[in-house]
């Protein structure tokens, strides 16, 4: 037989750890007939697969057994070799494309996800209709437990106030919570929480109704079901990436509206105040006091103080709106000490801890 | 035929070298962040291939038989059956803070931290059998018939017991598990045995302890009540020493503990007629820690992806065997094959050989 058509070969059958040591003898078709003192083997080219290369030599294996490992050297004559299956180095789909091409296709695809990723909750957020949303928030944040302050009298100034900066047929769902933190929340099914803390440190109806119209803005503007998106997407995205579920964070906390977003609801608030002539100048002083006394913290849905556009920049819009107008009190007296004494009234209220 | 006994001397050897390791580690670093990260199951099984295929045992080389694709399954698998119940957990946790339960939040937060524990027994295990299933030896594989589950119990409470009465049983704990784990894992027709005996870590296990003796005369230094005078200077003092103890010395300390721990742990186990020995000292394992950390800050963090090669060549080079092999008798392992791959470790992100 020509020198061409035989090549030196160990192999392994796989029932023992005995090398075989003796010839593959090509027959220029799609036969391997592997020949030693030990073992006598026929092989069908098609059934072997390419397995490694390593130190000058290729290792094969054989479809008809898989503990069975073939191995040549790696320069083979070269009708031999280009009968034998192709070396595999990066993986099938790399392979067929080559680095290049697969590394600007894969990164054209990531590229193209990414962008997906990160704009589909402002496009997608706005079109999930507002009931599901109602339903997903209920689930999430229920009723709060017997948190929420009440009496009858605080309850019709809170209606009255909120009936002024969300003119709405249904109106969102409000309430004063009863926490110390100096806050306030628009969460996930159009449910806005006023904490007393933040109405304590109210000095006039104004000023609430000016920290209420921007929550009003966040769920009108449907800020929290993209918030929500997006922070539910970046919880799968971070997992996916970084496998460690435990680094994983989720948390409505964690969740943040973009400066647009609080702007927009800004606008909204200004607005719907001049609709219904209540003065601006209070809740721009409000902003400038809450800004000067509180820490300012991350982004956050729950920092509702320091999420917001630089303090002076906003209250100087709030001052312009008011140029030039003349403004009715949004409550009454009664009205306003009705609800900065609310939680203190209500006897079976319970205490809400720090959600932060 | 006749058996053939091999000395097995010195029998475990590297040949690779970095050059070669970079030109498999910077496309697979390239092709991971295009992908978002998923080629890294590709690409730590192209590593492995490596890295396996230049270690030789005796007188023929390694084979890494582990596919990316199981390794990418098994990672999702995980995902699948953690992954999504742990983000609802999340959801249903603030759910219920919202509504005031934070006790129970509390009681499921203990629950998950418990579960993991066990779970991460049980993928230590499985990570160790799924990578014995995957190497090959003069075509004979290795593997375990054993799914890890028991283990994971086993695990939970030798790390409890240990961790206990202040830590004092822990070489207990560590020499048990690894035997229980050894003992489980077979190559070819034979078992893996291993007797590793906690008495001789534990001279280098109650150093740990020393720095606790400060805390008397600080003690007593506050007892006498006058931290103005030399009361105070002892505190101040005692104090200062623990600062450096726990910046410097703990860290030291732990080395020496790991490097005796192995020595002695290798040292217990056989295989067949071969037994092995792990020769690296605790200044070896200084040096390739603090070289890791050099080249790692001198390149700003890329010299991160030479990480499996140095410690892989690491314990090539420090380990050695000897014994006889008869290789007639080494036949084929009957052990069931994981179909995937290293899943739940991955996901508890531990990577330790």
């Amino acid at each position: 037989m020509e020198e061409s058509f035989r090549t030196p070969a160990q192999w392994y059958d796989g029932h023992s750890a005995v090398r075989h040591e003796g010839d593959a003898l090509w027959d220029g078709a799609r036969q391997l007939a592997l020949r030693s003192t030990s073992s006598n083997l026929d092989i069908a080219l098609g059934e072997l697969v390419f397995a490694e290369e390593r130190g000058g030599q290729r290792v094969y294996r054989w479809s008809g057994d898989d503990d069975f490992r073939l191995i040549l050297p790696a320069d083979l004559p070269a009708g031999l070799a280009a009968a034998l299956p192709s070396r595999r180095k990066y993986g099938a789909w790399v392979d067929g494309l080559g680095l290049g091409k697969a590394t600007v296709l894969f990164a054209g695809v990531s590229a193209g996800l990414l962008a997906l990723f990160f704009t589909a909750p402002d496009w997608l957020g706005p079109r999930i209709p507002t009931s599901w949303e109602r339903s997903m928030g209920d689930a999430l944040v229920g009723d709060f437990g017997n948190r929420i302050c009440h009496t009858p009298e605080g309850d019709a100034a809170l209606a009255k106030l909120l009936a002024k900066v969300d003119p709405a047929e249904e109106k969102v769902r409000a309430g004063i919570a009863n926490s110390t933190d100096v806050n306030a929340v628009a969460l996930p099914g159009g449910q806005i929480l006023i904490f007393d803390g933040l109405v304590q440190e109210a000095e006039t109806p104004e000023e609430l109704a000016g920290v209420l119209g921007h929550e009003v803005g966040h769920v009108r503007e449907r800020h929290v079901m993209t918030a929500l998106l997006r922070q539910f997407g970046l919880t799968v995205l971070l997992s996916g990436m970084n496998t460690g579920i435990g680094d994983t964070l989720f948390g409505l906390a964690a969740m943040d509206y973009s400066r647009d977003a609080e702007r927009e609801a800004d606008e909204y608030s200004r607005a719907r105040m001049l609709e219904s002539g209540i003065s601006p100048t209070g809740a721009a002083e409000f902003f400038e006091r809450l800004s000067a006394r509180i820490d300012y913290d991350e982004d956050s849905l729950l920092g509702w103080a320091a999420s917001h556009p630089g303090p002076g920049e906003r209250a100087e819009a709030y001052r312009e709106a008011a140029e030039g107008r003349t403004f009715t009190p949004v409550l009454t007296e009664q009205e306003f000490g009705a609800l900065k004494t609310m939680c203190e009234e209500d006897e079976d209220v319970e205490v809400m801890q720090s959600i932060v | 035929m006749a058996d053939i006994k091999e000395k097995a001397n010195n029998a475990f050897r590297f040949d690779g070298n970095w050059q070669d390791f970079a030109k498999i580690a910077f496309p697979n670093l390239l092709l991971t962040i295009v992908t978002l990260g998923i080629y890294r199951f590709w690409a730590t099984t192209r590593e492995r291939q490596y890295l396996w295929s230049h270690t030789s045992f005796v007188d023929e080389r390694l084979e890494w038989t582990g596919e990316g694709r199981e390794l990418f399954f098994g990672f999702l698998i995980v995902a699948i059956i953690l992954g999504i119940p742990f983000v609802i957990l999340q959801f249903i946790a603030s759910g219920m803070i919202f509504r005031g339960m934070q006790d129970y939040v509390l009681v499921m937060g203990i629950i998950l931290f418990l579960a993991s524990w066990y779970l991460s027994g049980v993928a230590r295990f499985r990570a160790m059998r799924y990578r014995l299933s995957r190497t090959r030896w003069r075509g004979i594989r290795g593997g375990s018939d054993n799914p890890g589950f028991v283990y994971g119990w086993s695990y939970f409470w030798r790390w409890l017991v240990g961790i206990l009465p202040v830590g004092l049983l822990i070489p207990w704990t560590m020499t048990s598990l690894w035997n229980e784990r050894w003992r489980e894992m077979s190559f070819g027709p034979y078992q893996v045995e291993s007797d590793a005996e906690p008495a001789p870590i534990y001279k280098r296990f109650l150093l740990f302890y020393v720095p606790l003796l400060l805390l008397i005369p600080m003690g007593i230094a506050f007892q006498s009540a006058d931290l103005e005078g030399g009361a105070g200077a002892v505190v101040a003092i005692s104090a200062i020493v623990l600062v450096l103890f726990i910046y410097f010395g703990m860290p030291l300390l732990s080395v020496a503990f790991y490097a005796k721990f192995f020595r002695e742990a290798v040292h217990t186990m056989r295989w067949g007629d071969v037994e092995f020995s792990f020769r690296a000292r605790t200044s070896d394992w200084i040096v390739l820690y603090l070289v890791d950390f050099l080249l790692i800050s001198a390149t700003f963090g890329l010299a991160y992806i030479f990480i499996p090669y140095r410690h892989w060549k690491f314990y090539v080079e420090h380990m050695h065997a000897e014994g006889e092999i008869d290789l007639d008798a080494m036949t084929q392992s009957q052990t069931a094959t994981a179909r995937h791959g290293e899943g739940l470790l991955d996901a508890f992100d531990m990577g330790a050989i």
